[in-house]
């Protein structure tokens, strides 16, 4: 038994190429607690796909080690992993129906008929599709056949459950009601979930923690409300929910507040990243933390603005204002009473408070628009 | 009035516009190919040289009880008639089908009908059996009535090694003259054999051409599709090259030490020819149609399957055959119809062991000369071809058939 | 645990090696025959020479002898022209009736598709008794017409197949919109749907033409010494006079094949690239 006890997967120091020459994953480290319900979260080419095939079997990392409940899974085969696994696009065998379908994995491993079809069974009304058994996937919705998928990956009853990318087929609707759907069986059965996706709402409605993939490394991992309110890097803040970003030189540093010249202003921010007089950074800031004509002296930044733009979205505008040298600056503002009559072209005065404005690593310019 | 028809039946115009559009192929089908089918099958059962040449005496051996000779009449009837017929120039042709329904025959005919013009009166039944004693025989008189039947059933029986009994009823020939049936049963055992070793070496590759990375695959196409384009001769010629006695692996064999060089072996013009050739000429029609049902199945099912916890057999043989069915059963009767009616390569390279019904067709048609029979033969190749067409249609639907 | 691994790689070993002396016994007895071609001694084997890649084992002289003999030289110009013109005929008949048999309002299509394609699983043998039968009574027998009759019938279900696989892949709200810009049925045809149908077209035309030039049954029956085509006469060659002169004719119908078969996969992809 090596690393963290608590863990039941974990993954250490791993690597993949698949060319011999770039790294898909490089050093990464992650471990995921019994039970936990963690997402993957990342860009395509973020390599999050390439991890869960590791953990599946599909792959073998090219250096490092992966466990399961502490033990080394490199030289066994995915078919003696007993991890569930729902596909991208599901992967239901079309020639059996979903009664053969979901057997599949019962009978490989030797049960009888009897046990067979009370599993299925079981597994059919656990995700609400009783009695269709005899259908073919192809007679059925977008949404059945991702049921179906999740039952044949639950019906062997395994402990570590993966799902790559399952509900990218879906209309929107149809995703949200999955969501639920599959949070609940997470629930109900405590099963160990490794999920994987590109689509930040969605990880942020199922997950207990979400692990932030970029270019083969992990960027942070975190409950959801963390990694939205405390982002650690500028990719974090970039990628989960809307945010203004600022990019410029630290002044000053005095204990966890900085000074940073931006756009010709100098705004005081929070120090999250390591910094040092003269690094370059980049100042991250959520919409909704931004007031617009605020009383005067209620924040200690407080900076000059021009309105480019307001959009109404009934419960709360979007106000788009060039500042600090960048006209995307966004405040999003409740629609409460007295909110002011603004218009585009006004003058305004903007402010919200050094603690919501966190100072990270700095990003790459080109890659930030 | 005018209008209610137009209402009526509003699909005409684009009904008769398609129909107008394969019609000229149609007719084109069925004037050049269709037609030379139907020519050939009415042969089989239609015979009229004969029953042209001795009318009068076949009408009066109607009447004949064909237990003794026939009557006076009957001879001096069928002597007028030989004679005329050598006349016309017809004697051989008379002669020559009443020879194969009871050989030995043939020049009973020629030579009665040359002496018979010396002779002016009866009796005649004496003087034809003067000429030959063969006359005097009930059997001679049967087979000429049956080689007089101008529809007749007798090449179908002879190709199924049948033949008609003097008492009227059909039983079979004698078991050293069954030639036919064996022919047709060595045929579609042939084809079935060249079929599965065709499955057995094209599934596998199909396969690793489905899925290999495209780049890779269309390489390996290639090797499958050069041979499909090449000619059959020159495949033919190849092997001919490859295997005879003083060929390159026979001598690659004897330079090894294998064998010694009085000991080379004979893999050519028998029946390992035929197999070793038409297996593979044949295998690129086995190979496409796999290929190209393989490559809508995806691969990650395998995954699933084993992700399931089934072994790389069972993922196979529960997943991924199951689902390459409709390619084996396209590829397999595609070449097994391609095979039963093979003649180049057999004749080529088969030598007398590795001929099949199509080169007795051929026998029949250069050779012989008795088209009726191998009409006979050619109808029967043809239903058993037209039933499993029939059998594509049905499982694969012709409208699927893809080239390549 | 290390055994499944193990077993796996072995298992995929063993498959790999099938599959390529598959794919040997495919092409090696095409790959024999070219250096063969330029043997030096009148033999069907490698000599000695060949093996030390001695220069002088190895000669043109059974490509001379084609040049020269006017038996090939002849049958190359018989096999060009009836080729050419079956070909023409049964692209022509061929991919009209495709464009008839596409259409869902085609009344009895799956009989007619059956007809059309019939040629193409019916025993060559048999066909080339009956025409054989049927041309003689029509006097087209042993002439060049009668030929390229029976190998345009022969060649059409080719052209069917490819054109009706393009025309399966053809978007029909193109003709309707030419339609609707004001274009005539003939216009809709010559300018929006054929380009679009081209490669099937010709895809269809390349095989019809190989049916007609690799065709030696029909020839065999139905042909006089003046028709004789280049495989009747490879077929004279390996049955009478063996010589390797036919070596290097195969050599030159391989070449010819493999331009067959690079200008149809350059149209497939043309037609897939759309």
């Amino acid at each position: 038994m090596q690393g963290n006890d608590n863990a039941y997967v974990e993954f250490e120091g791993v690597s993949k190429s698949f060319d011999g020459r770039t790294l898909v994953v490089e050093n990464l480290d992650l471990s995921v607690k019994k039970g936990e319900f963690l997402t993957m979260l990342g860009p395509s080419g973020s390599g999050k796909t390439t991890c869960l095939m590791m953990l599946a079997g599909f792959e073998t990392p090219t250096s490092g080690a992966i466990r399961i409940d502490g033990r080394s899974v490199h030289e066994l085969p995915p078919r003696k992993r007993g991890i569930g696994m729902v596909f991208q696009n599901y992967a239901l065998f079309p020639h059996m129906t979903v009664g053969r379908n979901l057997a599949f994995p019962l009978e490989v491993r030797g049960l009888d008929e009897a046990q067979c079809r009370e599993r299925v069974a079981r597994a059919l009304r656990l995700v609400r599709l009783d009695g269709l058994e005899d259908r073919r996937p192809g007679q059925l919705s977008g949404g059945q056949q991702q049921r179906v998928a999740i039952a044949r990956a639950l019906v062997f009853e395994p402990e570590l459950v993966l799902m790559d990318e399952p509900l990218g087929a879906l209309d929107r609707r149809l995703r949200e009601e999955m969501q639920y759907e599959i949070r609940r069986i997470h629930k109900s059965l405590g099963v160990t979930m490794v999920y994987v996706t590109h689509d930040q709402e969605e990880a942020m409605v199922m997950s207990d923690r979400i692990a932030v993939l970029r270019s083969g490394d992990v960027e942070q991992v975190a409950e959801p409300e963390v990694l939205y309110e405390e982002p650690e890097r500028s990719f974090v803040a970039r990628f989960i929910g809307e945010n203004n970003r600022l990019h410029g030189r630290v002044r000053s540093v005095d204990g966890d507040i900085c000074e940073v010249e931006t756009g010709g202003q100098i705004v005081r921010a929070l120090r999250v990243a390591p910094c040092r007089p003269g690094d370059a950074t980049t100042l991250s800031i959520r919409p909704e933390r931004v007031a617009v004509s605020p009383e005067a002296g209620l924040y200690t930044n407080e900076l000059d603005a021009i309105i480019e733009d307001i959009t109404f979205l009934g419960d709360h505008l979007r106000v788009r204002v060039n500042v600090c040298g960048r006209s995307d600056f966004i405040a999003k503002i409740p629609n409460i009473v007295g909110h002011g009559a603004m218009l585009v072209g006004d003058n305004v005065r903007i402010g919200w408070t050094p603690t919501d404005c966190r100072v990270l690593d700095p990003e790459n310019e080109e890659e930030s628009t | 009035m005018a209008s209610n028809r137009h209402i009526k039946n509003p699909n005409l115009r684009p009904r008769l516009r398609a129909a107008g559009l394969a019609l000229p192929l149609m007719a084109f089908v069925g004037f050049t190919f269709v037609a030379p089918l139907a020519t050939m099958l009415v042969r089989s059962v239609y015979d009229p040289v004969v029953s042209d040449a001795l009318p009068r005496t076949l009408g009066l051996l109607n009447d004949w009880d064909g237990s003794s000779t026939p009557a006076e009449a009957v001879y001096e009837s069928a002597a007028r008639e030989l004679v005329q017929a050598r006349e016309d120039r017809t004697l051989g042709q008379i002669a020559s089908r009443v020879n194969r329904v009871r050989s030995g025959l043939r020049s009973v005919l020629t030579k009665s009908a040359r002496r018979l013009r010396q002779v002016d009166s009866g009796p005649w039944r004496d003087a034809m059996t003067g000429i030959d004693a063969a006359w005097a025989d009930a059997r001679t008189w049967h087979a000429i009535r049956s080689a007089g039947e101008r529809y007749t059933a007798r090449h179908y029986l002879n190709a199924l090694d049948l033949q008609r009994l003097p008492n009227g009823a059909v039983g079979r020939q004698p078991e050293e003259r069954r030639i036919y049936l064996p022919l047709l049963w060595r045929t579609l055992w042939v084809s079935l054999t060249i079929t599965a070793l065709c499955l057995l070496l094209g599934y596998p590759i199909a396969r690793l051409i489905a899925h290999a990375p495209p780049r890779i695959g269309n390489l390996l196409l290639i090797l499958v599709l050069v041979p499909f384009w090449t000619s059959l001769l020159v495949r033919t010629t190849s092997w001919i090259v490859l295997l005879q006695t003083q060929g390159v692996l026979n001598d690659l064999l004897v330079t090894l030490g294998l064998i010694g060089d009085d000991g080379r072996l004979a893999m050519i013009y028998n029946m390992i020819g035929t197999l070793v050739a038409m297996t593979h000429v044949l295998l690129p029609f086995m190979v496409l149609p796999l290929y190209s049902v393989m490559r809508g199945i995806p691969p990650i099912q395998m995954s699933a399957a084993a992700s399931l916890g089934a072994s790389s057999f069972q993922a196979f043989w529960r997943v991924y055959w199951p689902q390459s069915l409709p390619g084996v059963s396209a590829g397999s009767l595609l070449v097994f119809i391609l095979a039963i009616g093979y003649y180049i390569t057999p004749a080529l390279v088969g030598g007398s062991s590795g001929q099949l019904i199509s080169n007795m067709i051929a026998f029949h048609m250069q050779t012989s000369l008795n088209w009726g029979l191998a009409a006979a033969l050619g109808g029967i190749l043809l239903a058993c071809v037209g039933a499993l067409y029939l059998l594509y249609d049905r499982l694969v639907g012709i409208e699927r058939m893809r080239l390549g | 645990m290390a055994t499944a691994g193990t077993r796996e790689r072995v298992g995929r070993f063993i498959y790999v090696g099938f599959c390529t002396a598959v794919f040997l016994f495919l092409i090696a007895p095409i790959l024999v025959i070219v250096p063969l071609s330029f043997n030096a001694e009148p033999y069907f084997t490698f000599t000695e020479g060949m093996l030390r890649l001695d220069a002088d084992a190895y000669s043109l002289r059974w490509y001379r002898q084609i040049v020269e003999n006017e038996v090939w030289t002849r049958a190359l110009v018989n096999s060009l022209v009836i080729g050419i013109a079956s070909t023409v005929l049964a692209t022509g008949l061929g991919t009209l009736a495709a464009m008839g048999l596409s259409s869902p309002a085609m009344p009895g299509r799956r009989w007619a598709m059956g007809l059309l394609i019939s040629p193409m699983v019916t025993p060559v043998i048999i066909a080339a008794a009956g025409m054989f039968f049927f041309y003689s009574n029509l006097g087209l027998a042993q002439t060049h017409i009668g030929l390229i009759l029976a190998h345009a019938a022969l060649g059409t279900p080719f052209v069917v197949i490819t054109v009706t696989a393009t025309l399966s892949a053809f978007d029909t709200n193109l003709t309707r919109a030419a339609a609707s810009l004001g274009a005539g049925p003939v216009r809709v045809f010559r300018r929006v749907q054929l380009p679009l149908i081209a490669p099937g077209v010709i895809s269809g035309a390349l095989f019809a033409f190989a049916t007609s030039f690799d065709e030696v049954v029909v020839v065999l029956f139905m042909a006089a010494i003046e028709q004789r085509t280049i495989p009747r006469q490879m077929w004279a060659g390996i049955r009478e006079q063996i010589s390797p002169t036919i070596l290097a004719v195969a050599t030159f119908l391989i070449v010819f094949a493999v331009l067959l078969l690079f200008a149809v996969e350059w149209m497939r992809r043309r037609s897939a690239a759309r």
